[in-house]
């Protein structure tokens, strides 16, 4: 509904002066600024992983010296007067130490030797060195414990605020916006993981129904989770350390508030949370606890015997003691042994939980993204650091640090030994049964995309950060505390129980602190304090929350006054022409960024015309609620949903063209193997380009190349019947001039192998006189630019025959000594490959090591797969001259032909848009846009104005065609539905999966044929086949299939004994081994894998035996 | 008519022989393009297959195409096709040696025949068209060099027809259509007003109708425009005058649009089409009688066994 806003639409507003001049023709009627170049500007500044690179640099520039800083002392065992102590950590500069001299790398070279990318941890130390009493300080600085893989385009790599023309230089693609690590030779990213926020109260019922009020705390020096839960009406602690639950009261005495009224007043006066209290008050009394003494006491009891305690009788008094201190509610600071923060907590956490009891609503929800937290490399990296520090200062093993990182960031399993954690692949999937955590919560709107999230196992589980969401990292929290304090807070202190509850006051909540009470809470609209901190009201819970930590995801809003955009005509107008940044507006306070909490108390407009004065904000743009793939669909608004799902999984096996630098890459993205096209289009229908440059980004982020293929001329129609079931048939004509070809890189390596007798393998001069040996060139390796065929040497190698031994001269070999070990070139028969480079360097081991990148160029054929941007995808089914071809007497002929069923039951109406918008802007000359939920803004073309422009150049405004059969040249009954669609080539083609055999090679145990494609395996009959060949009754078809074509084997058999035999050859007859005669020995033909099962069954003392019976 | 560009009435005969005069003229008239590259230096952006198939898309002047051979059945060179009389030879050397970007062009093949060139699309008829006007005089790009980049090559150039690949075919275009018959129901027509009229005319996508200035009547001005869109006929019938036109396409009459690539000129074209349709119905009227008959007739016996 549009609220036009009467006066406050000022004339300012009126736009006669359209910011981008290709314009719709049919742009609504224009009485809001158009915001939609803030997004491109927004991503100019921001980039798509800016979080990725914050929080590693937050993690290089302050997290490695805190951990560092907060275990910095090894203290010998022995004598406790020597230590060692970090005083200083930092990074350097990517390097690597080749031959003791240090050597600068760029992340390229690495790619390229496949070697980490890493910089060297310098610390300065401290150390007590002496021996025989004389103890000296000694201080020495720089020292190297290890080597930190390094983000690309972070602060400390070499990449950072180089411009174009510098990265250039370094090899690297100017599109590459960074985040990911280079590891081994092959690029890693460190996937987002999403938690519980920490150091937050969280209401939730657990399995039994009880209420329970949880808290994860997390310090730099220790983590814990508190439970507090209600079982039968009864207040209980739930602490790892202790060996029950605990009833609350107790553990209130113990840290001193020994009267039960004190603690009934910091909960509340209300006589109904006195009520809810009094059961938990009488099973105190009931446990005869009434001072701190005797709770203490009680709880002592309660404490879990650690299995190495050996500590003094005197440390075990206070073990109670301090258990509360340290580990119960860790986040909350104790100083000089005050509780009083700890009981105030513990009181708030109470106050909740009845709250909860007394009315549902108050419960948390596990699944609200404002309650979420999301982990990013720095974080996690910083989790494996610290473990690994812990370690060495225990054994001080050098590579440790250098090597656990490198294998956790290569393999993705990320140990961390103190917190008994394991996550396997950092794309852990959680096995919860519920749906509560797959579900779309309302709350991700903006943040998390609603498409983009796989299907099956992992569905909504992982998901897909929205094209504006930025993930926080930690802010220093000191300033903000007392900027707090300045703006009125009462300290905690001061306040009596009584006074925390009064009805006008509202707890001021720091990072899950509680930092005391304010009485008249307002709304801030600082520009002093950082943009992403986030202070959010909550009035049922009469609190202000302050956040200023990590891993929250906020997104940015402009903002409004009384409904009034504070953005204007000429700040945009500013923005074009590159007089003012995003960063202006966000300093001018024009934007700012919101948490999901803080969206809680705003009242956000989509459109600046919906806005009432009631709107605090108002939407950047509607289509950035979706990430950067979905944001790739045309019209996905008009699409049935589960279809840009499909479309976000296949746009990430599209080919395309990953960056500037793909030529020079030795070793590709971590797929083996890279896809990349020939020829590629702008789609004629474009999502409104949110900068086209960005698009490389997404794909080297996801390790795909997310490229996008050709417009096609569509016909919707059934042709052939070779079209059923989505498959597509092609135009041989348009394959010839080039559509849809595309290059496939294949990568080989193999090093030249030293032994330990010092004997090495060696490459020879080939001979030349056997075909096979056709593209070798003098040095005995296959020139770039040769065409390779199946079959072909492209390494003459040869190996030593001696391995092992003394060491000799590598010289001295005769050439008898060496076994030819030629690389063979294993390629699809038939098809001829180019060695597209050929690479040498050397690897850790200092082997000649040897790359060869070799370049097959495809066309399509039958049976490749393509897709449209709406989850449409099918094969090619057959490819059809042009002639036969239907055309239209304008001359058009399409491209491909699509089945019609494709249409009715996916309901992909955005499709047919694109289709029509696509026909429509080939005639006119113009793009047409498709942004999502564009329509009301002018970044989609409505479907009337692309009629009109289709009529206007003699199209019929439905866009269907009048068309003529070629193979008859008579008219087809029917309008065809015809224009341009964009289509993409996926990954999938037949030439990689196509496979058959005849006989071929067997698996040595059981001599049956060897499976999968690679191995050149046979097709498994298996069970279900099994049986229908046994219910049809086809017994000498099972026979052969079973046996004859598999492991048929030739037995002799005791008739006697009833145990296999062997045939003697000399003797030239079968013999029994158990019998020691061959009188009764029959031959049968058995499996090989039943004989085999037999000879296993007998070496474990089983003896089966056969009964042979005349057949 | 022009060279590139042809249009002709087809009468009195049937949707037959129409399309088999278009199905000739896209998959067989031959013509004569690169087929063969042997590539001695290629130190461009694109790689060698890329080059190669760029080049073999090149329209080169096929005059003489009709008369050449096959490579495949070629005598003098027992068909490794590298002969005069099936092959033409071109060598293309470019290097760049300044700072801006070289456009390596179809204009820097250069040809053992002279009567086999890259096609020239530099209209010198075009008046509008300055002479320095570096985008067609030029020719078509196949790959643009930077300073220091290569590109050496040797090409074979042989004689294919469409069926083989689309670089063979001569036809950008050829497409007909029925021609349609339009009546206007007269009487009908004069029971609307003005407006009527206008709308009624507006409601074609092409313009077909227009109104006479002078009698305020609807006129046909461009029948061909026509495109069976029977936008007209549901405008009629919304406007509640059914049958105010009819328009039936006419069975035995046909337009015919060609476009040529350049390759051959359209006319010419045309007549090759025929040739080779004459031809082909030789064959088959000879193979009534004789199986032997493919073998006499090289060629075409391909394209009957092919086809």
């Amino acid at each position: 509904m549009v609220v036009v806003q009467g006066d406050s639409m000022s004339e300012e507003n009126v736009v006669d002066h359209l910011i981008d001049k290709q314009k719709p023709a049919a742009a609504p009627v224009k009485s809001a600024v158009d915001k939609f170049q803030l997004l491109p500007e927004f991503l100019k500044v921001r980039g798509l992983v800016k979080q990725h690179l914050d929080s590693f640099n937050y993690f290089i520039n302050t997290g490695i010296k805190k951990i560092v800083r907060a275990n910095d002392r090894i203290v010998s065992t022995v004598d406790p007067s020597l230590y060692l102590r970090f005083t200083d950590v930092r990074i350097g500069k990517p390097s690597m130490v080749v031959d003791a001299i240090s050597e600068q790398i760029t992340p390229h070279m690495c790619r390229l030797s496949d070697t980490t990318y890493a910089a060297p941890i310098l610390v300065n130390i401290e150390y007590i060195s002496g021996s025989h009493g004389r103890k000296e300080k000694m201080i020495k600085n720089d020292v190297v414990i290890g080597r930190m893989p390094i983000m690309l385009r972070s602060c400390c790599c070499v990449l950072y605020g180089k411009n174009e023309a510098e990265l250039a230089r370094l090899g690297e693609c100017p599109l590459d916006p960074g985040g990911y690590f280079v590891v081994k030779g092959t690029e890693k990213v460190i996937l987002i993981q999403e938690q519980l926020s920490k150091n937050r109260i969280i209401i939730d019922n657990d399995k039994k129904g009880n209420i329970n009020a949880s808290v994860t705390s997390s310090t730099e020096a220790t983590k814990s989770k508190t439970v507090i839960l209600m079982e039968k009406e009864k207040m209980y602690l739930c602490l790892n350390q202790f060996a029950k639950k605990i009833p609350i009261m107790v553990v209130m005495k113990a840290m001193g508030m020994e009267s039960d009224q004190e603690v009934v007043q910091m909960v509340g006066r209300d006589p109904r949370y006195s009520a809810l209290l009094l059961p938990s008050i009488e099973e105190c009394a009931n446990h005869g606890v009434y001072t701190q003494q005797q709770a203490l006491e009680y709880l002592e009891a309660m404490v879990k015997r650690s299995t190495y305690s050996s500590s003094s009788a005197e440390k075990q008094e206070n073990r109670a003691l301090a258990i509360l201190r340290d580990v119960f509610i860790a986040n909350v600071p104790v100083r000089k042994n005050n509780f009083r923060p700890k009981c105030i907590y513990v009181a708030v956490m109470l106050r909740r939980m009845m709250e909860a009891i007394l009315n549902k609503d108050a419960m948390d929800d596990k699944d609200y993204v404002g309650n979420k937290r999301l982990e990013l490399s720095g974080q996690l990296i910083s989790l494996l650091f610290e473990d690994f520090r812990f370690d060495f200062s225990q054994y001080i093993v050098r590579d440790s640090i250098t090597n656990g990182l490198e294998r956790a960031l290569s393999t993705g399993n990320w140990d961390v030994k103190r917190f008994r954690m394991n996550r396997k692949g950092v794309t852990q999937v959680l096995a919860r049964k519920v749906s509560g955590p797959r579900a779309l919560q309302p709350s991700q709107w903006g943040m998390l995309c609603p498409c983009d999230t796989p299907e099956g196992e992992a569905c909504g589980l992982v998901k897909n950060l929205a094209l504006m969401t930025h993930v926080t990292t930690d802010e220093e929290e000191s300033p903000l505390i007392s900027l707090c304090k300045c703006l009125g807070v009462e300290d905690l202190e001061l306040l009596s129980g009584e006074e925390l509850h009064t009805p006008n006051s509202f707890l001021v909540i720091f990072n899950g602190l509680i930092l005391g009470k304010h009485r008249r809470p307002q709304l801030r609209r600082a520009g002093k304090i950082g943009e992403f901190v986030s202070v959010f009201v909550n009035e049922k819970q009469r609190a202000v929350y302050i956040a200023s930590d990590g891993g929250r995801v906020c997104r940015p809003l402009v903002i409004a006054d009384k409904g009034v955009s504070r953005i204007k005509e000429h700040h945009m107008r500013e923005l074009m022409d590159g007089a003012r940044t995003f960063d202006d507006f966000l300093h001018e306070g024009l934007i700012e960024y919101l948490d999901v909490n803080e969206e809680n108390n705003a009242l956000i407009a989509l459109y600046e015309w919906e806005a009432t004065p009631e709107t605090t904000h108002i939407e950047i743009e509607p289509f950035t609620i979706l990430g950067v793939v979905a944001g790739l669909i045309p019209y996905p608004h008009h699409n049935q949903s589960p279809r840009n799902t499909y479309q976000c999984a296949m746009g990430k096996q599209a080919m395309g063209n990953i960056a500037y630098n793909q030529a020079s890459f030795m070793s590709l993205v971590s797929i083996i193997r890279n896809v990349l096209f020939l020829t590629s289009d702008l789609p004629v229908i474009a999502v409104r380009p949110y900068g086209l440059a960005t698009l490389p980004f997404a794909s080297r982020l996801d390790m795909i190349s997310l490229g996008l293929v050709r417009n096609a001329t569509v016909a919707v129609m059934s042709y052939s019947g070779y079209d059923i079931e989505d498959a597509i048939v092609m135009n041989k004509a348009s394959l010839d001039r080039g559509f849809g070809r595309c290059i496939v890189l294949k990568k080989y390596t193999c090093t030249n192998q030293k032994y330990e007798n010092g004997a090495s393998d060696r490459i020879l001069r080939p001979q030349k006189n056997e075909e096979r040996e056709r593209v070798l060139d003098d040095d005995g390796l296959a020139a770039p630019g040769e065409i390779i065929r199946h079959g072909d040497i492209y390494i003459n190698k040869e190996s030593p025959i001696e391995t092992r031994g003394p060491l000799k001269s590598a010289a001295a070999l005769a050439d008898v000594k060496y076994r030819p070990c030629a690389q063979i070139f294993k390629g699809t028969e038939g098809e001829s490959c180019v060695v597209d480079r050929v690479a040498l360097c050397s690897d850790k081991n200092n082997n000649l090591c040897i790359k060869y990148k070799i370049r097959h160029t495809r066309r399509p054929e039958v049976g490749d797969k393509f897709s449209s941007r709406h989850g449409q995808k099918g094969v090619c089914g057959t490819i059809i001259q042009q002639e036969d071809f239907p055309f239209s007497e304008r001359g058009i002929c399409p491209d491909l032909i699509m089945n019609p069923h494709g249409f009715p039951s996916r309901m992909t109406v955005g499709k047919m848009i694109e289709l029509l918008g696509g026909k429509a802007g080939v005639s006119c000359g113009r793009f047409h846009y498709g942004s999502a939920f564009g329509e009301p803004s002018g970044h989609a073309d409505r479907v009337e104005a692309i009629s009109e422009t289709l009529v206007k150049h003699g199209f019929s405004y439905n866009g269907k065609d009048f068309i003529y059969s070629g193979i008859t040249g008579c008219p087809l009954q029917a309008y065809i539905f015809m224009g341009p669609i964009y289509y993409q080539k996926l990954k999938h083609m037949v030439l990689d999966k196509m496979h058959a055999r005849g006989s071929g090679p067997r698996v040595m145990l059981t001599r049956q044929p060897t499976d999968g494609r690679a191995r050149n395996g046979g097709l498994r009959v298996g069970e279900m086949e099994k049986d229908c060949l046994v219910a049809y009754g086809t017994s000498m078809l099972l026979y052969e299939r079973l046996m004859v074509s598999s492991d048929q084997f030739e037995a002799q058999v005791c008739r006697a004994c009833g145990l296999l035999g062997y045939y003697n050859q000399k003797l030239k007859a079968a013999m029994c081994t158990t019998c020691k005669n061959g009188d009764k020995v029959s031959t049968m033909k058995l499996p090989y894998a039943c004989k085999l099962l037999i000879q296993e069954l007998q070496s474990m003392n089983i003896v089966p035996r056969l009964k042979l019976a005349e057949a | 008519m022009k060279d590139d560009y042809l249009k002709f009435e087809l009468r009195e005969t049937d949707a037959s022989v129409a399309n088999a005069l278009r199905r000739v003229m896209i998959a067989e008239v031959p013509t004569i393009a690169i087929d063969l590259v042997e590539i001695e230096v290629n130190s461009s952006v694109l790689n060698d297959e890329f080059i190669a198939h760029r080049l073999g898309l090149i329209p080169l002047t096929s005059e003489r195409a009709m008369e050449m051979r096959f490579s495949r059945d070629c005598d003098a060179c027992d068909g490794d096709g590298q002969c005069e009389y099936c092959s033409v030879e071109f060598h293309l050397r470019a290097k760049c040696v300044t700072d801006q970007t070289l456009d390596v062009t179809s204009k820097d093949l250069y040809s053992s025949d002279h009567a086999v060139i890259p096609v020239d699309f530099s209209d010198p008829s075009d008046p509008n068209e300055p002479s320095d006007n570096t985008e067609t005089q030029r020719g078509v790009i196949i790959v643009k060099l930077r300073r220091g980049q290569e590109l050496r090559l040797r090409a074979i150039a042989r004689k294919g027809i469409g069926k083989d690949h689309a670089k063979w075919s001569p036809a950008a275009t050829v497409t007909f259509m029925y021609e349609p018959e339009i009546h206007i129901n007269e009487d009908l027509m004069e029971t609307l007003t003005l407006e009527e009229k206008l709308s009624w005319i507006e409601s074609s996508p092409t313009r077909v109708f227009d109104i006479d200035k002078v009698t305020q009547q609807v006129v046909v001005v461009d029948p061909e425009a026509y495109t069976y869109d029977d936008e007209v006929i549901k405008k009629a019938e919304a406007m509640g005058k059914r049958g105010l036109i009819d328009i039936r396409a006419k069975e035995d009459s046909f337009i015919f649009t060609v476009e040529s690539t350049g390759a051959v000129k359209a006319s010419q074209l045309f007549l090759n089409a025929i040739e080779i349709l004459k031809q082909k119905l030789d064959a088959v009227r000879l193979s009534d009688d004789t199986v032997e008959a493919d073998d006499q007739f090289g060629e075409l016996g391909v394209h009957m066994r092919g086809g």
